[in-house]
């Protein structure tokens, strides 16, 4: 493809990937109401599980824009099932630096893809951001709410201010990891099937 | 009853908001359950009375157990789980349902031409339609994946998380790419992504119904914010 504008083609695929990334967060969203310590490990889960999906995605990126897009959808999705509008700026920021390493390996390059998956991957820690930016008031919020005293505490323990650098670290870590493996899916699978 | 899309719209950025903000008092219970039932009333006057009469039943039990049996003191890993659950189908289905009212009922076209009304980039406006259109699409596939595995015997991938997803996951996936190439063919014969302004059949306009929707809505979000932060 010669020009560099995104076609129809290209948002139709932001699309798919978007929503299967998203039933995939879904689903191990749902995990962590059993206890707050599965809240926390989201940050191994989803880029593990998720980068089979974003892998494949990845080999379908030929122009600058798709994953800057991704995020934004990202961010509304999150607004519309009630996870609050506080991560956006990450979701999206996440997105646009992502895109932008990949941009400069020409969206070829494997190694630059594991980092862009990496930074990717941060936009599930804004899953946290309410807890963290109005920790007082949210945790005021869940006991109202019908949470009980020993969740907030449990979720309170595994996620504050201090630890959030560890969550963020080792989501970009599993996100590098999750990009290996994903790659190795996908070559696995689709690339002896023709697919990609 | 047909409603424009950007009405429906505003009731999910709305909704959405007053999730987010935990009801403390009965005054702000009551006007979040009032909010919730619009949604449910609209079901049934779509005529989509199993989905309504499911959301009526699961809003009803998650609050009255929330109400009457759980308090903060109750432990125990099953209470536990279930104040969890309780939880989250309180805090969020009135958001849930709202969404699903509204990606059930609008169709792509409508949704298309509400969104360039509202000067909405086309990239936006695409990939937002497709991925409205996609949850109900992989939930079938899904379903499907599962019937052949349970007709070959193959059960939780023998134990093996890692089977487990790769097994679900690709075919997934598979069906998923396939189904995105025929639709972009589809889209593309229809004319998106051309130079020229796109038009539509509907005709969008704000009826009285619009109108009435987003005032009691505005109202309801008011009252919310007020009687929370400031009385």
């Amino acid at each position: 493809m010669g020009n560099n504008k995104l076609a129809a083609k290209d948002f139709i695929t932001i699309g798919i990937f978007t929503a299967l990334l998203f039933v995939v967060e879904f689903a191990c969203g749902m995990l962590g109401y059993i206890h707050p310590y599965i809240v926390a490990s989201y940050v191994v889960m989803i880029p593990l599980v998720g980068s089979i999906p974003m892998m494949l995605f990845y080999t379908k990126i030929e122009k600058f824009g798709m994953l800057s897009i991704m995020s934004v959808l990202l961010a509304i999705i999150m607004f519309v099932t009630g996870m609050g509008y506080l991560g956006a700026p990450l979701i999206i920021g996440a997105g646009v630096i992502a895109d932008l390493i990949a941009k400069s390996g020409k969206y070829k390059s494997f190694k630059k893809t594991i980092l862009s998956h990496g930074v990717f991957c941060l936009w599930i820690c804004a899953n946290y951001f309410p807890v963290v930016v109005t920790a007082d008031s949210y945790r005021q919020d869940l006991i109202d709410g019908g949470y009980s005293t020993e969740y907030c505490d449990n979720l309170f323990r595994a996620i504050n201010s201090k630890t959030i650098a560890v969550l963020l670290v080792l989501c970009f870590v599993f996100g590098c990891i999750g990009a290996v493996v994903g790659k190795a899916v996908v070559k696995k699978h689709f690339e002896k099937a023709g697919i990609v | 009853m047909r409603l424009d899309p950007r009405t429906k719209l505003y009731m999910i950025l709305i909704v959405s908001a007053v999730v987010l903000m935990t009801a403390t008092t009965p005054f702000l219970w009551g006007v979040r359950i009032l909010m919730t039932m619009v949604p449910i009333a609209l079901l049934f006057l779509e005529k989509r009375y199993a989905s309504a009469v499911r959301f009526l039943v699961f809003y009803g039990v998650a609050l009255a157990l929330t109400f009457f049996f759980l308090s903060e003191e109750s432990s125990g890993i099953l209470t536990a789980i279930l104040i969890g659950y309780c939880g989250i189908v309180v805090q969020f289905l009135p958001a849930m349902i709202t969404a699903w009212y509204v990606v059930r009922t609008t169709k792509i076209d409508e949704f298309m031409s509400a969104m360039q009304r509202m000067h909405v980039p086309d990239g936006i406006t695409i990939s937002l339609a497709v991925v409205m259109r996609f949850f109900p699409t992989i939930k079938e596939e899904y379903m499907a994946i599962r019937d052949a595995m349970k007709m070959r015997g193959i059960m939780f991938g023998g134990g093996n998380a890692l089977k487990m997803i790769e097994f679900r996951m690709i075919p997934l996936l598979f069906s998923c790419v396939n189904i995105g190439d025929e639709l972009s063919a589809a889209a593309i014969t229809r004319g998106l992504g051309g130079k020229g302004k796109r038009t539509s059949v509907v005709e969008l306009k704000l009826h009285i119904q619009d109108w009435c929707l987003i005032f009691l809505f505005t109202v309801a979000a008011g009252i919310f914010v007020a009687g929370k932060y400031f009385l």
